[in-house]
């Protein structure tokens, strides 16, 4: 039992956050423009500038500009400081065929449409819940303001509606709703930030059902 | 345990079979039904293709808050979806079973034609049955 990822979308249908646990398959950062800033660092396309590639400039200058260590007395300061290159860290996860910002259309494309099918059979107002594949569940949850939560995991794990909504009561109205720093309903910027992240990890990492191979 | 209702889905997403069973869903129009069919088929190939763990199916059970949708696809590209209530349990088996009934009924019928609406009355028959079996 496992949990994959974690989609939040607004009622814009916009993806406003995002977080991965156990995939096997990463997705290609989204193409610039496609996806709101702050939405998660891992998924969105870093500028690759040259100052970023830069290498070492001379053989003694060993140490990194941002490592806080003194650059040899007498040695002419490098031209340009090698800025650390800000990728996400190295990971040896393979990446999808999909980049993010299609991944999270056909993601949002997906509840959307089950959900007006649901309705339209029910005859009620009535949402959709989960649905399962042979690889993978989905779950939705779906609060009054529109946002919606949308967690992977592996196909055998229970609802994981609760979580859902311990997710909203918890990390995401104390750290984004609560947050004056983060523009909510924006259309601009997502509502990543550090302390939401770890509350939400946190959040999950307690649960019986995260640990990979339980 | 209740069993809402029954499609036919063929390889190209035209839904050639519909019937309702019990009560519970709304009563829709054939043109509603087949539009949700050709909607389902869309999201069917889409879910196989957002798997975050390998190679998946597409979507095999969707849940609701009040009933379930089971979708039984076959080798050759047809999908049977049975529409129950939350608590069966049964829905896999009375698929089986209907498309057992598919196979005699329908595919060895000289009057059908395959991929085009089903009007066999025998198979209507089969379903029926399967249906009381399992209801």
């Amino acid at each position: 039992m496992t949990i994959y990822s974690l989609y939040i979308f607004d009622r814009h249908c916009a993806c406003i956050y995002y977080q991965d646990w156990h995939r096997a398959q990463r997705p290609k950062p989204a193409v610039a423009g496609n996806l709101l800033q702050g939405v998660a660092r891992a998924v969105t396309q870093q500028p690759t500038t040259a100052l970023s590639q830069v290498e070492f400039t001379s053989p003694r200058n060993t140490l990194n500009y941002s490592s806080g260590v003194v650059v040899a007395i007498g040695e002419p300061s490098p031209a340009a400081p090698p800025i650390p290159a800000k990728t996400p860290p190295v990971s040896t996860v393979p990446m999808s065929k999909l980049s993010f910002d299609e991944e999270a259309k056909l993601v949002y494309g997906v509840i959307f449409s089950l959900k007006n099918m649901v309705q339209k059979l029910s005859g009620r107002d009535e949402s959709f819940v989960n649905y399962r594949t042979s690889g993978y569940k989905l779950h939705v949850f779906e609060t009054l303001t529109g946002y919606k939560f949308v967690m992977l995991t592996d196909p055998v794990t229970d609802s994981m509606r609760f979580v859902l909504r311990q997710i909203y009561t918890g990390p995401f109205l104390e750290y984004v709703v609560r947050n004056p720093l983060i523009a909510m309903d924006s259309k601009e910027r997502g509502v990543d930030n550090e302390h939401f992240r770890q509350a939400t990890d946190r959040l999950l990492r307690s649960l019986s059902i995260f640990s990979k191979n339980s | 345990m209740t069993i809402f209702g029954l499609w036919i889905i063929n390889k190209a997403g035209g839904l050639v079979y519909q019937k309702n069973f019990a009560d519970g869903l709304a009563l829709l129009s054939s043109n509603e039904y087949l539009v949700l069919a050709g909607t389902l088929h869309g999201i069917h190939a889409i879910t196989s293709r957002l798997s975050p763990a390998g190679r998946s199916s597409g979507v095999e059970v969707i849940e609701a808050e009040t009933f379930k949708m089971t979708i039984f696809l076959t080798a050759t590209g047809t999908k049977f979806v049975l529409l129950t209530s939350l608590t069966d349990s049964t829905a896999d088996a009375a698929l089986q079973r209907i498309y057992e009934a598919y196979a005699d009924f329908v595919m060895k019928s000289p009057f059908h034609t395959p991929e085009m609406p089903i009007r066999t009355e025998k198979f209507d028959v089969k379903v029926a049955e399967v249906i009381k079996v399992f209801a």
